[in-house]
């Protein structure tokens, strides 16, 4: 028993032994710089960087010692901010094997414009420069690091700038009409593109050199115009799936405001009728029933901003298109529309089709009471100035408003006595598919509005009325149920109780 | 050939054949004992079977379109309520004397307990009803599931959870318990059998037993009642006034099921079939037992996760576990009451539990909580609420003892009430203010204790 413990304590040593010697020892400069001390008597490198090193593997190991003994990494505190990223392996990998990175992650070599940092505390690098941004690039995931747009050799140890041709250079920062074309190289070449992503388009330059913004940039030479990096970001560009991503559904709204709030910025631009471009539609489209559901409850079936205007082809809403735009999701009530007198009365006086009525940005939430006759009514407003003399208007609106607003309250009313009938005891299962019903006729009836016909109207009426005729029956039933179930219970407390009255007379008699 | 028998018609015929008349005789000269001593107490099991009874027929009508498995449980038992005739009157009536049952059989126990009933010879009673006690929760708890509605569902995989607190064995008794390692078809399957074979064959069996004890005993009087040399004969005078009773616990229950079909609406007492269960549906918050597991629940609320080197659960089924021995023990641990003298503090004890039930019970119903339940000031409130209730309740029971029953003795329920004060109006832990309450009853019950042994020393050795 003693011999097994020993031979077992040996092979345990063994195999301690081996597993330490498996790991390849950091060279003596990088072993410095790990050990280096700061100021407060503490290592630079701090625990958690540490930790991080100890787990890496041989590959990862061999890539620093390298870059130590090679003094491309010569501070701790750069080799710090490098393991503070804690990037998964093949990540790491991609990082340690690209000189411009860990050249320009150098404090001591590179300048403040061009020294890419961590921000943390009270440091807050510029965007273009924040390291974490650069290592969750889109592009860097992929395998294509700085090199990939700016030119050179990464694996250059003399740490030699060479750029590629097209790159511009001086003046870049005033004149932006080169990035278009720039990105274009590989997003424009779908030979380029299949390697890494098939299902992305590479129509974005076309689309971008015919709408206004391209045509601002390219042909008017207005850098106030956007171009990619306006939207994308730069050095930090992720999959628009990213909630980190500029054009990410919520935060496309404010990417556009960026440009389109800012009232210097905007300044000089009209829009076709002449009038000055406003700057107030982040604001009404936050209000708005769409702006709500994107921003406030994150349902991304709502439109953003692209969703009407477009992106790379971005334009501004024309009257036809409008309709298209509002079409894309409202398509039963834009056919109703289109089957309408409305329409050909809006073509005439050169209206918005769903805007006149709806509003463009700021669209509110619709409420039965539009229908009801009086000054506040949309379509009153229109009639009493348009179609005075049209004697089917009026009641018709009146016609819509009675009949929903009576369809509507005997939903909630019978939805009120279901709830009273079902919590005494009854089945209430065939009046709730009636109500469902009703709710639908409901639903039907408030889309129906946009035929502005009462016979078509009526089609989704009809059926509702009847449903409310059913419901109210089957409401009656069930009450009458419920009333013999009360006579019952009488009936039988009656019976029992005669029963008793003899039980306690037998009782009296007995004891007497 | 059988003997003649000696009376005519059936009961002759009958009698030739199986000697009933010494039966007969028996129940003929059976009496309940009569005396200045109120016998309301003695009418709580008749009401009892009265209910079970009521269980046993609904339950047949029940089953003959109830249908056991994971797509047929609800199915049936909403076709059986919405489509069948009468069917919404049978599961009403089922559900109320399944819980009038428990209310009844709760106060049976106790005034047995209150009168000592236990007493010698009838330590076996106590044992047998004590033991029907916990069979009737048995039937509560296997019956929730049947209708595999979602509220059933969660209840029933909260509720076998805890068996995993059984130490050493806790994950294997969960796995018998729920055929596996969760809440299956296979557990309704189980909680089926046990509802409807297993604990009604036991229950049956034990009710005879416990029926042929008092039978063959009599009931009990209360300790040192004078008792009138004939008591009222049990055939026809006593059976009447139970039948009367029972009669009136029909109307009752037919009441209550017509105005009051899913209960009364508070919780733990509510039987609304709602949604079918969704084994995949994420368990919604607030999740609570019938309201008479609701003490247990809030008392592992009360334990932090651990405690002593043990989990908190584990030490609370402990101390319920020995709760409940001493609880089944009280005819052996009672030697005043054997020797048929008062025995004052076993009678506070069961006050004590009283107190101790209502407060953990209001507790659980969350009574005067704020509208965030679960916030820390919230819980303050509830806590500060139910104690001024149990308070109210204890001054108003040691109160009605003390001026109309004479009692001298509170120590129990005074560390009951000490313990829901310190509590919930100074603000201490439930375990620390149980714990400083416990010491309380124990020096309460030791101190004079030890004096009176001195005493009996100091008798002894005098002159």
């Amino acid at each position: 028993m003693k011999a097994l413990s020993l031979v077992l304590a040996q092979l345990c040593f063994c195999a301690a032994a081996l597993a330490a010697a498996e790991k390849p020892a950091p060279s003596q400069k990088l072993s410095d710089l790990l050990t280096t001390k700061g100021g407060d008597g503490k290592p630079v490198v701090s625990p958690e960087q540490r930790a991080y090193f100890d787990g890496l593997n041989d590959r990862l190991r061999d890539l620093l010692n390298s870059a130590a003994d090679a003094e491309i990494i010569t501070r701790p505190d750069h080799l710090g901010s490098i393991l503070a990223l804690a990037l998964r392996p093949q990540k790491m990998e991609v990082l340690l094997q690209d000189n411009c990175v860990l050249c320009h992650t150098d404090p001591e070599v590179q300048k403040p414009e061009t020294l890419f940092v961590l921000s943390g505390g009270s440091n807050k690098p510029p965007a273009h420069l924040n390291l974490r941004d650069l290592v969750d690039d889109v592009h860097f995931g992929r395998g294509l690091s700085c090199a990939g747009c700016h030119g050179g050799d990464p694996a250059n140890a003399k740490l030699e700038h060479s750029f590629v041709k097209e790159w511009p250079g001086n003046g870049r920062d005033k004149n932006r009409d080169w990035i278009p074309p720039f990105c274009a190289r590989c997003h424009s070449d779908p030979g380029f593109m299949k390697d890494f992503n098939p299902a992305l388009p590479t129509d974005q330059l076309a689309k971008f050199k015919d709408s206004p913004h391209g045509k601002r940039l390219l042909e008017a030479k207005d850098s106030r115009a956007p171009q990619c990096v306006s939207c994308h970001g730069v050095h930090g560009i992720r999959n628009a799936k990213n909630p980190l991503s500029l054009v990410y559904r919520k935060r496309v709204p404010e990417t556009c405001a960026a440009c389109h709030s800012d009232a210097t910025t905007m300044a000089g631009f009209k829009r076709p009728d002449g009038s000055p471009m406003p700057t107030n539609q982040l604001t009404e489209y936050r209000l708005s029933v769409h702006g709500r559901a994107v921003l406030e409850r994150g349902d991304f079936a709502a439109p953003a901003c692209n969703n009407c205007h477009g992106h790379h082809s971005a334009m501004p809403a024309g009257l036809s298109s409008v309709n298209q735009s509002c079409s894309l999701c409202h398509a039963g009530n834009a056919s109703l529309f289109d089957g309408s007198k409305h329409k050909q009365a809006f073509e005439k006086h050169n209206w918005p089709q769903c805007g006149q009525c709806h509003g463009n940005h700021p669209i509110m939430k619709t409420h039965d009471g539009w229908l009801e006759p009086g000054p506040a009514s949309p379509c009153y407003k229109c009639h009493d100035e348009y179609a005075k003399d049209n004697p089917d208007c009026s009641p018709s609106a009146a016609y819509f408003y009675t009949s929903i607003t009576q369809m509507d309250r005997a939903w909630h009313r019978f939805s009120e006595t279901a709830e009273q009938l079902a919590m005494r005891g009854l089945d209430v299962d065939p009046i709730h598919d009636k109500l469902n019903d009703l709710a639908d006729n409901v639903k039907q009836a408030r889309s129906y509005i946009h035929s502005f016909s009462k016979p078509v109207f009526q089609r989704v009426t009809a059926p509702g009325e009847q449903t409310v005729q059913t419901i109210s029956k089957l409401v009656d039933d069930a009450k009458s149920k419920y009333r013999a179930r009360q006579i019952g219970l009488v009936t039988s407390i009656v019976l029992i109780g005669f029963v008793m009255l003899a039980l306690y007379l037998k009782i009296r008699s007995l004891e007497r | 050939m059988a003997e003649p028998g000696r009376g005519r018609g059936v009961v002759g015929w009958l009698d030739s054949r199986y000697q009933i008349t010494s039966l007969i005789e028996f129940l003929r000269h059976k009496e309940v004992p009569k005396g200045p001593h109120s016998m309301v107490w003695y009418y709580l099991g008749g009401t009892t079977t009265f209910f079970f009874m009521l269980q046993v027929i609904t339950g047949v009508l029940l089953l003959m379109y109830y249908q056991p498995g994971e797509a047929t449980a609800y199915e049936s038992i909403r076709y059986l309520t919405t489509k069948v005739p009468f069917g919404w009157l049978m599961r009403s009536v089922h559900c109320w004397s399944a819980h009038l049952m428990v209310i009844s059989l709760v106060a049976h126990m106790f005034s047995t307990m209150m009168l000592k009933a236990y007493r010698p010879p009838r330590e076996l009673t106590w044992v047998t009803g004590y033991i029907m006690f916990a069979l009737t929760l048995g039937f509560g708890f296997s019956g929730y599931l049947l209708p595999w509605n979602k509220l059933a569902f969660f209840a029933t995989s909260v509720g076998t959870d805890l068996v995993k607190s059984v130490p050493g064995i806790g994950n294997w008794l969960l796995n018998v318990l729920r055929g596996g390692p969760d809440v299956t078809a296979n557990t309704l399957y189980r909680f089926f059998g046990l509802h409807v074979v297993i604990l009604p064959l036991v229950f049956v069996g034990l009710i005879a037993v416990h029926l042929l004890f008092v039978q063959r005993q009599g009931m009990a009087p209360p300790v040192g009642a004078k008792v009138a040399p004939h008591g009222m004969k049990f055939f026809p005078n006593f059976a009447l006034r139970d039948l009367l009773l029972w009669l009136f616990c029909f109307t009752i229950v037919l009441v209550l099921a017509v105005f009051l079909p899913y209960g009364p609406g508070i919780p733990g007492m509510d039987w609304e079939l709602g949604q079918k269960a969704d084994p995949l549906a994420p368990a919604f918050p607030g999740i609570k037992p019938e309201w008479y597991f609701l003490w247990e629940y809030q008392l592992l609320k009360e334990f932090p996760p651990h405690l002593f080197g043990l989990e908190g659960p584990q030490l609370c089924l402990l101390l319920v576990t020995f709760l409940l021995v001493i609880w089944a023990l009280i005819p052996w641990l009672d030697r005043r009451a054997t020797r048929d003298e008062p025995s004052p503090g076993f009678s506070d004890f069961g006050w004590g539990a009283i107190l101790f039930l209502i407060f953990l019970t209001l507790k659980a119903w969350d009574i005067g909580a704020l509208q965030s339940v679960d916030s820390p000031a919230s819980l303050k409130v509830i806590a500060r609420t139910c104690a001024l209730w149990t308070l109210a309740a204890g001054a108003g029971i040691i109160g009605i003892r003390f001026l109309v029953y004479r009692h001298r003795w509170f120590w129990f329920s005074g560390a009951a009430l000490l313990h829901v004060a310190l509590h919930g109006l100074v603000g201490l832990s439930y375990l620390t203010a149980g714990a400083i309450a416990a010491l309380f009853a124990a020096i309460a019950v030791i101190v004079p204790l030890v004096r009176s042994r001195r005493r009996t020393a100091t008798a002894g050795v005098a002159p």
